[in-house]
């Protein structure tokens, strides 16, 4: 039995959702390992992956992960992966919350595999999943404040505090001239976080 | 004249029994690390399960965002200490396919030689582990006896015994030592021939059986639909293999014999592991005979700065103990925008704590350790 390409895959599950304008089927990077890609309004999230458990030429029963990314003022992307043992092709399917009020239909009912997976993106996304019951945090503290994988939570051990003193002889700190050295990949510029 | 009392004495099934609320861990040590489980009981059988878990939380996917490439992969393969080889090849994958990096012939079945060598040793542990839990002490001497002749074998080509760190963007780290496929091939023929000596000890041993053949029995599609994998899945029946599935890899050109069960209890998920240190070992043989066979470089040079082109995609890989995963998304830079860990214990403690409600303390045990999940696995 031929496996269907990750372009028939996309273009079947918009088929079975019915097409819309919004509901919008690409193909990911990767090559000759791209996966099918479906984009669906957040109204339709559940649905989306209802219709893509059940339908018999998609039948996708592995539930593999659902996950979230920030896109900045765009709100979330919120991603779930699924994969068909029988018919050995995968989808992702993502849906674009608000970041003011970013909530997307929990899919336990759908995959109960979801349930941690929803928790886990509650905490460290802020994205609300009604209909899931219980989103207490999976991984972090019970008192843990803060969101960490949204883009505005700074990573504080990456905030390096510059050595107080000079660190070669004759060195002031206050020469200037000296061009300020490239801050590694998650640190703020200095004065831009934390206690001034 | 005293007063009558009436006094009703009950016994037997008159008596109120109050539930008990129990948490195991996390730091009690027949857990593996620190996963906790509070358990309420009426007696002896478990009521309800709650896996408490996030303990060893390391916040790996927020480092992933602000380190390069190269980092990255120092990182990764640490969640899962006993599958590092496997967990550094994950984002060495998703990174070359995003970048679109055609990896030499010789670094892709050395590190399909390698995984397959990681394989064997994880399961060695768990084979070892496994029946000392359930009280069995002798077994995990022969198993750590075929690990450290595996180790030795990593050890010489990449200096390291847990943390190897030999994956490299677009190929591995360097060249083998010379002879060292020999001498691999002679440790898998040892161990070869010395595995039945664990297998004649415990697979069929009657106080083993007891305790595992029945016990905890987790069905296909609730494996499927819980995103379950590995051995823990395919002891149920799951037909789901990567290396088969979707090769990746050397092995859409080797033949891999998946390895299933369908009873799903705590003796099949045991069989499958061990069946496959077998395969594993086989399968690493073939591999290094190719290796002989191919000649050229083991990585490719690469920029000073290596940045993945804008884009997405997800690099699965059959690990010891599951799939795992990881979902990159880039926007050009040379730290990813977002990776995504997809871990294999995640999902599969995830299973089986659902099968946990309704059994008895001592089966607690045996369902637990047949989950073969590491807790850095969960937590991340």
């Amino acid at each position: 039995m031929p496996r269907m390409t990750p372009d028939e895959v996309g273009a079947r599950l918009v088929e079975v959702l019915g097409p819309a304008p919004d509901v919008v089927a690409s193909v990911s990077g990767g090559q000759s390992y791209a996966r099918a890609t479906v984009d669906v309004p957040p109204r339709s999230w559940a649905a989306a992956l209802l219709a893509a458990r059940d339908d018999a030429e998609l039948v996708f029963d592995f539930f593999d992960w659902l996950s979230a990314v920030d896109e900045l003022d765009e709100g979330f992307s919120v991603v779930a992966h699924l994969w068909s043992t029988t018919q050995r092709h995968g989808v992702l399917v993502r849906t674009r919350v608000p970041r003011d009020a970013p909530a997307v239909e929990s899919v336990v009912a759908v995959f109960p595999g979801a349930a941690w997976h929803e928790r886990e993106t509650h905490e460290m996304f802020g994205i609300d999943f009604p209909g899931h019951g219980e989103l207490r945090p999976l991984l972090l503290a019970p008192e843990f404040e803060g969101h960490p994988l949204r883009k505005e939570f700074v990573l504080a051990s990456r905030v390096a505090k510059p050595w107080p003193g000079a660190k070669e002889p004759g060195e002031s700190g206050h020469g200037g001239g000296k061009r300020a050295p490239m801050r590694p990949p998650g640190v703020p510029a200095p004065g831009e976080w934390g206690p001034a | 004249m005293t007063d009558l009392r009436e006094v009703t004495v009950g016994t037997g099934s008159g008596l109120d029994t109050a539930d008990m609320v129990l948490n195991i861990g996390p730091q009690h040590p027949s857990t593996h690390g620190v996963l906790r489980l509070k358990l309420v009981l009426d007696g002896e059988r478990v009521v309800s399960c709650e896996p408490i878990v996030g303990y060893m939380h390391r916040g790996a996917e927020k480092l992933f965002e602000v380190r390069d490439y190269r980092q990255i992969i120092v990182l990764a393969n640490r969640h899962d200490w006993l599958s590092a080889f496997s967990n550094e090849l994950g984002v060495v994958l998703a990174v070359e396919r995003l970048m679109g990096l055609e990896v030499p012939e010789r670094a892709v079945w050395l590190r399909t030689a390698l995984a397959e060598l990681n394989r064997a040793l994880n399961h060695l542990m768990f084979l070892g582990s496994y029946p000392l839990e359930i009280g069995a002490i002798t077994p995990v001497f022969y198993a750590f006896r075929e690990r450290e002749t595996l180790q030795a074998v990593m050890e010489e080509v990449s200096g390291g015994r847990m943390h190897y760190m030999f994956n490299r963007v677009g190929g591995l780290k360097e060249e083998v030592p010379a002879g060292w496929t020999r001498r691999a091939r002679e440790a898998i023929g040892q161990v070869r021939r010395r595995l039945p000596d664990l297998d004649n000890l415990i697979r069929r041993n009657e106080i083993f059986l007891a305790r595992t053949v029945g016990v905890g029995v987790l069905p296909a599609a609730d494996a499927a639909a819980y995103g379950a994998s590995g051995p823990v899945a395919r002891a149920s029946g799951l037909d789901f293999d990567l290396r088969r599935d979707e090769p990746y890899l050397a092995y859409g050109e080797l033949d891999v014999p998946v390895v299933t069960r369908t009873t799903g209890d705590c003796h099949a998920r045991f069989e499958v592991l061990l069946d496959q240190v077998f395969v594993s070992l086989d399968l690493a043989e073939r591999c290094l005979e190719r290796v002989d066979q191919i000649t050229g470089p083991v990585n490719v040079r690469l920029p000073k700065v290596v940045k993945a082109p804008e884009g997405h995609t997800y690099a699965w890989t059959e690990n010891p103990l599951g799939v795992n995963g990881y979902y990159l998304v880039s926007r050009g830079e040379k730290t990813p925008w977002r990776m995504k860990l997809r871990t294999a214990s995640y999902a599969n403690v995830q299973a089986l704590s659902t099968l946990i409600p309704g059994c008895l303390v001592p089966d607690l045990i045996a369902i637990l350790g047949s989950m073969f999940f590491v807790v850095g696995d969960i937590d991340k």
